[in-house]
Formats: structure tokens, C-alpha cells, sequence
């Protein structure tokens, strides 16, 4: 079949970008990846662009087609030949780039490495008898968080890291719940301290690019809310992020509605609040700030504290509850991608492609 | 067409304009909503993450009221509800030995039991599905072209596999609509990016950070006003802006619409029912183009 595609090429010693047009004649079982090796090989020899396994398993061709983090060797071109459609392959995002599709995964491998991704079991040397078994139900837990292979698509899409950069990101936090979630760990409560730092669980903005992204199905947004959901069973809440959390709960068991009103004093506390009563004046004056009295309480709210305070002896606390839903959304397949008419139905979608114009804040800057 | 309505915590309090210009809609469209009372805040993603078994077991409760009014269908007109009740919804009705414990929780504190009977939609979805010819009719007064930047906000779109309505990269749903309303929709790459309200209170600078994008790009787009079917995304945009315009000293005064208040001006809904003095960013370049010669 006939391919063409554009890419987004970044010379690193001038520092010039340019979006350049290929047509190869590939097979139809053809990958991006093995049509990149095609315009290599026989177009020009200067594209760069890393690989490895070719089977999706090393996550080293990590990159963006039409804005969307993907790994190379996962993508069929058959299908977008078949449409007709003339994709635009770019670097990941979140990370500078080193030559046209390669970026350099250093700040990646460093908020990797502090997570400390190592077990720790607590002890030295092996005690006597020396074997430890666990059992699958033990490990059920970080069943998906282990499935990662560090590609670097999640961060690539990150909302929150690209507006800090020291955000640990979501493959640092997924590795963070493989290890805080693994039962042979005894450093459990050391790990949540570490990872509920100024840009750690809490600076996630719930945007879900993640999950979406993962071509592994690590769903990294979820491995954060675990590690939330452990850190406030382990009473690590004093971070504003968990006081805000905390607060929905306090106002589901009291009156069934949030709070409103109260949440910016519960989570930033009092003097904080306070130093924000001009802001809250240009919002009260629109009516934006609802009175706190009369409550606005639900009917048969007394029902919501009582599953509380009943579920609380069902043994589903921390990770758990999020562990038990899990088997269940496995099951769903992905709807919009099974049924290619719906995408397009009523009227074309837009012809802007999010993130085709490779934006990058480190862009020209050399590791 | 008859509905459980679910309006969710800023509908009722901050974002009362939301509720009041839905419900002034909905007969317009010939959609009847059956207001829930006895139901909780879904959680909004906080108590999924805090406690996360009690955010399926509050989802529950809202699905197992929604389904005793014999309605099949919950609407919902937050982009935050609509992932909570649709995530909780799929964990029930696709393991049944979860749905029995989590519906006998229920019963033994007197709520009605749940037994998976409930879909969770949008009231965006069943505009531009369902309704989508209604509306065409509903919009006589028309929108004279006013250019108006769809925002989708996250959680409306991803992950995509809990949604299953549309493309989370290249959505379609708010265009159609404000194509029928007579308006131009403008398209920006920032459209189907985080507003940052999740996190404005507890990480104010990476919020701020990334609610600017979509209003910059906006702006530079040339867009008369934004809209957004989700009420975070509005507070967001609408009340933070002046945040933006205090952190980088320039002027930020974009319109920021609920959808059904785009739909409601089309349509021709009173002052009383649309209620944009309760914005914080004025609506009135907006009104008064609408209201000039077109």
C-alpha cells in the first residue's frame, strides 16, 4: 500500500523545525514503526527516532501521531491509508527534544528513580527458612501498575506537568503504587511521606490524559487516587490536596451536598482563606458564594452516614476500594474506537489536530 | 422523553443559573425531568480518591433513587458527576458479586436496592444525539454568528472507554450544537485540555497555569464568548480569570456560557431564566452584539 505521512523534524544544530511530507510503499501489516524504518532506509537516513523491541514491550518508541501519544510499533497504518487520512507524527511532549522524534527521557528516569523503585523488605539478611510466599489475591493490587513499560506516553500528555514541570508525573506515581501496594514492602508509610511532597499526589489535576494515553492499560490516574486513598487511611493528610478530599466526605455525612462555602477555609485554612477576601467578595457579590446557614441538606441524608459507618467493618478501605472495581471496567471495550462511523457521525470533526505544531517549552535546548 | 434529573452540588448553589436555564429548556426540547431529592454529591473525585468505597457506595445510592422513579435514563449536566455515576455504574452492572453487596448496603440503611437498570447521559449527549433536530427548531432566535470556542473540560471525554459517545480527540458535540443555534463555532487545540479546577484551591499556580491556555487560545482565535458544559469548568474560567489578569498583568474578559445557557439564548429564554448577573465575567458585549444589527 501506499503511505504518506508528515513529520515534524527537529534539527538540534541549527535548531530549525520543519513539517515534512513522505510517501513510501510499505506492506499492508505495516506499522508506524516499520514505515519509519522504510523512510529511513530509503528516503533519508537522517530521521531519528528510537526503537527497539518492535513488539510493545521496551516502550522506547514512545512518540505523537496527530497530537496523541502512541507507541510506534502499536499503531496499524491500515487503517489510516484506508481513510485516506495523512497523519502527523511528532516528538512526545513534556520532555525536550533531542532530534526529530527522539526527546531525552532524563527528567523522566530521574522523578523515576525517586521513587525509589526498589523493594524494601526490612530486613538485612534472610531470616531462617529464608522463603516468603504470596498469594495471587496478595498481588491483585498492583496487577496494572506493573504492567508499566516507562514509554513516557502518559507524561507526554501530562495537563498538570506542563504547567509544573516538577510534577512527578504519572509514570513516577504509577511505579510509586506498584511499590507502596506490593505486599512484600515495609515502607509503606516512608513512600506515602515521600510522595505526598508540594509535587507529588496532590498536583495531580485529574485531567485523565493518562489513563487515556497508557497503551498498556496501567491507568495511572487511578494508581494516584490509590495512593491517595492510602495516604489518608494512614492519616497522611496534611496536605491541602487531602484537607480538600477530606473535606467532601466530612460534608456528605453531615448534609448529603458539599459544603461549599466552608471548603476554601477546610482546605487552605483560615489565614489563607482570609487573605483571599477580596477574591471571594467579587465571587459572593455574584452569588457564587452560597450562605452556609440554612444548610442545604439532602433528603434521607441520614442514609449516606450510615453506609459509612456500615461499610467501614467490610474491610474495602484504602487501595481496596478502587482494587475491587477494577476486573469489572476491564470488561468494557472501548465503544468509540469499536464502531469508526460514530466518531464521524452528524458532521465531520474538527480539522485542528491538538498538539500538531510540536510545542514544547524546552524546545532547541540541548541535553 | 422522560428523565431522573440530576443536577449535582454547583447547580444547586453556586451555579444556580445552570439549574434554572435547564429546566426552563428541557420542556422546550420535550425532555421531562423528574427532580431526585433524597440523593447525595457524587464526590466530584474527591471522595473517589479519598475513600473510594464509599464513593461507589454514594454513586450507587444516586443510581438506586434514579432507577425508582422507573426512568432508564439519569441525566446529568456536570462533566464531574457524569465520570463518577458512570464509572460506579460500570463497576456494578459488570460484576454482579459487587452490585449484590454494594445493593445490600443500601437496603440495610433504607435506600431502594440497584440493579444496574440506569444509563448515566449528559444532557450535552442528548442534545446532540437524541434531540439534536428539536433543537434546530428550539434555536429560532438564532446566535447571528456569534463565534463561539467549544471547551468539552476532561471529564466528559476521558477516559474515553467509560464515555463511549465521542472521539476525546476530536469531538463534535458542542460544534453541532452551536452550529444549530446559529452560532460559528471557533476550534482551538486547547479545547479538550484541563481548566485546572480540580486542583485551583490546593495547587493555585498549576492551576492558573493551565486554565490559561484554553482562554488565550480563545481569545486569539477571535471568539466572542466560550462554552462549556460543565459548571468547574465554568466557575473555573469565569471566576479565575481575573486571577490570570492579576498573575500576567493582561486583560482577560472572555464570556464564559453554561450550555444551556448558549441553547437558552437561541431560544429565547427570559433574563430570569438565563440569570448571567450571577457571572462574574459580564455577558454584556455578548448581548449587545446579539441584540445590534446582524
Amino acid at each position: 500500500m501506499d503511505v504518506a505521512l508528515k513529520i515534524w523534524r527537529y534539527d538540534p544544530e541549527s535548531g530549525e523545525r520543519a513539517l515534512k511530507r513522505y510517501e513510501v510503499e510499505a506492506p499492508e501489516w505495516a506499522c508506524l514503526l516499520d514505515v519509519l524504518d522504510i523512510v529511513k532506509d530509503q528516503v533519508d537516513g537522517t530521521l531519528a527516532y528510537r526503537k527497539s523491541c518492535r513488539m510493545m514491550i521496551c516502550g522506547s518508541c514512545g512518540m505523537r501521531m496527530d497530537g496523541r501519544a502512541i507507541l510506534a510499533c502499536k499503531e496499524r497504518m491500515k487503517p489510516i491509508v484506508d481513510r485516506g487520512h495523512v497523519p502527523v507524527i511528532s516528538a512526545m511532549g513534556n520532555m525536550p527534544i533531542v532530534k526529530d522524534l527522539a526527546v531525552d527521557m532524563g527528567p523522566f528516569w530521574q522523578k523515576i528513580r525517586a521513587m525509589k523503585p526498589w523493594i524494601e523488605p526490612g530486613y538485612e539478611e534472610y531470616p531462617e527458612g529464608g522463603e516468603f510466599r504470596h498469594s495471587q489475591e496478595q498481588m491483585n493490587p498492583i496487577h496494572k501498575e506493573a504492567l508499566c513499560i516507562m514509554c513516557g506516553c502518559c507524561v507526554s500528555e501530562c495537563n498538570s506537568m506542563e504547567a509544573d514541570p516538577d510534577f512527578l508525573g504519572p509514570a513516577a506515581l504509577a511505579k510509586g503504587f506498584r511499590f507502596v501496594g506490593d505486599p512484600r514492602d515495609q515502607a509503606k508509610v516512608e513512600r506515602l511521606e515521600l510522595y505526598n511532597s508540594e509535587h507529588g499526589i496532590w498536583d495531580c489535576t485529574r485531567c485523565y490524559f493518562c489513563n487515556e494515553r497508557c497503551p498498556k492499560g496501567v491507568d495511572p490516574r487511578d494508581a494516584i487516587a490509590k495512593l491517595g486513598a492510602e495516604s489518608i487511611k494512614e492519616g497522611i493528610d496534611r496536605d491541602m490536596g487531602a484537607k480538600h478530599a477530606k473535606w467532601f466526605v466530612r460534608s456528605a455525612v453531615t448534609t448529603g451536598w458539599l459544603r461549599e462555602t466552608e471548603l476554601v477555609p477546610k482546605t487552605q485554612g483560615l489565614v489563607s482563606a482570609i487573605k483571599e477576601t477580596k477574591f471571594a467578595l467579587s465571587l459572593a457579590k455574584r452569588g457564587k458564594v452560597p450562605p452556609p446557614f440554612p444548610p442545604h441538606v439532602a433528603d434521607k441524608q441520614h442514609e449516606a452516614r450510615m453506609l459509612r459507618d456500615l461499610i467501614a467493618t467490610q474491610g474495602r478501605d484504602g487501595a481496596l476500594g478502587h482494587v475491587q472495581g477494577e476486573r469489572a471496567l476491564s470488561r468494557i471495550e472501548h465503544a468509540v474506537m469499536a464502531d469508526p462511523d460514530h466518531a464521524g457521525r452528524r458532521r465531520d470533526a474538527p480539522e485542528i489536530t491538538p498538539g500538531e505544531a510540536p510545542v514544547n517549552r524546552d524546545i532547541g535546548e540541548q541535553p | 422523553m422522560r428523565v431522573a434529573y440530576y443536577k449535582g452540588c454547583l447547580a444547586s448553589l453556586s451555579a444556580k443559573e445552570l439549574d434554572t436555564s435547564t429546566q426552563a429548556l428541557a420542556p422546550m426540547l420535550g425532555l421531562e425531568l423528574e427532580e431526585l431529592d433524597a440523593v447525595t454529591c457524587c464526590g466530584a473525585g474527591d471522595i473517589h480518591e479519598a475513600e473510594p468505597d464509599y464513593y461507589l457506595h454514594l454513586n450507587a445510592r444516586i443510581l438506586a433513587y434514579a432507577q425508582a422513579t422507573g426512568a432508564d435514563t439519569l441525566m446529568t449536566i456536570c462533566n464531574v458527576c457524569t465520570l463518577n455515576l458512570r464509572q460506579a455504574n460500570h463497576m456494578l452492572q459488570n460484576d454482579e458479586a459487587l452490585l449484590a453487596r454494594v445493593s445490600q448496603n443500601l437496603e440495610k440503611v433504607g435506600a431502594p436496592p440497584y440493579s444496574g437498570g440506569v444509563e448515566v447521559r449528559h444532557f450535552l449527549w442528548m442534545v446532540a444525539d437524541d434531540f439534536y433536530d428539536q433543537l434546530k427548531l428550539v434555536a429560532h432566535k438564532g446566535l447571528k454568528g456569534l463565534k463561539v470556542a467549544p471547551f468539552y473540560g476532561c471529564q466528559i471525554l476521558r477516559p474515553s472507554k467509560l464515555m463511549g459517545f465521542e472521539d476525546p480527540d476530536r469531538p463534535w458535540s458542542l460544534e453541532a450544537i452551536i452550529d444549530a443555534c446559529g452560532g460559528e463555532a471557533i476550534d482551538y487545540p486547547a479545547k479538550i485540555k484541563c481548566c485546572g479546577f480540580p486542583i485551583i484551591q490546593a495547587r493555585e499556580e498549576t492551576a492558573l497555569g493551565e486554565l490559561i491556555q484554553p482562554i488565550e487560545q480563545a481569545m486569539e482565535a477571535g471568539a466572542d464568548a466560550m462554552v462549556t458544559p460543565c459548571p468547574l469548568c465554568h466557575l473555573s474560567l469565569d471566576a479565575w480569570q481575573q486571577k490570570l489578569e492579576a498573575s500576567t498583568g493582561k486583560a482577560f474578559r472572555m464570556p464564559i456560557l453554561h450550555l444551556s445557557q448558549l441553547i437558552g439564548v437561541a431560544a429565547g429564554l427570559e433574563k430570569s431564566e438565563l440569570r448571567f448577573r450571577r457571572h462574574v465575567v459580564s455577558m454584556e458585549p455578548v448581548l449587545a452584539k446579539l441584540e445590534g444589527p446582524s
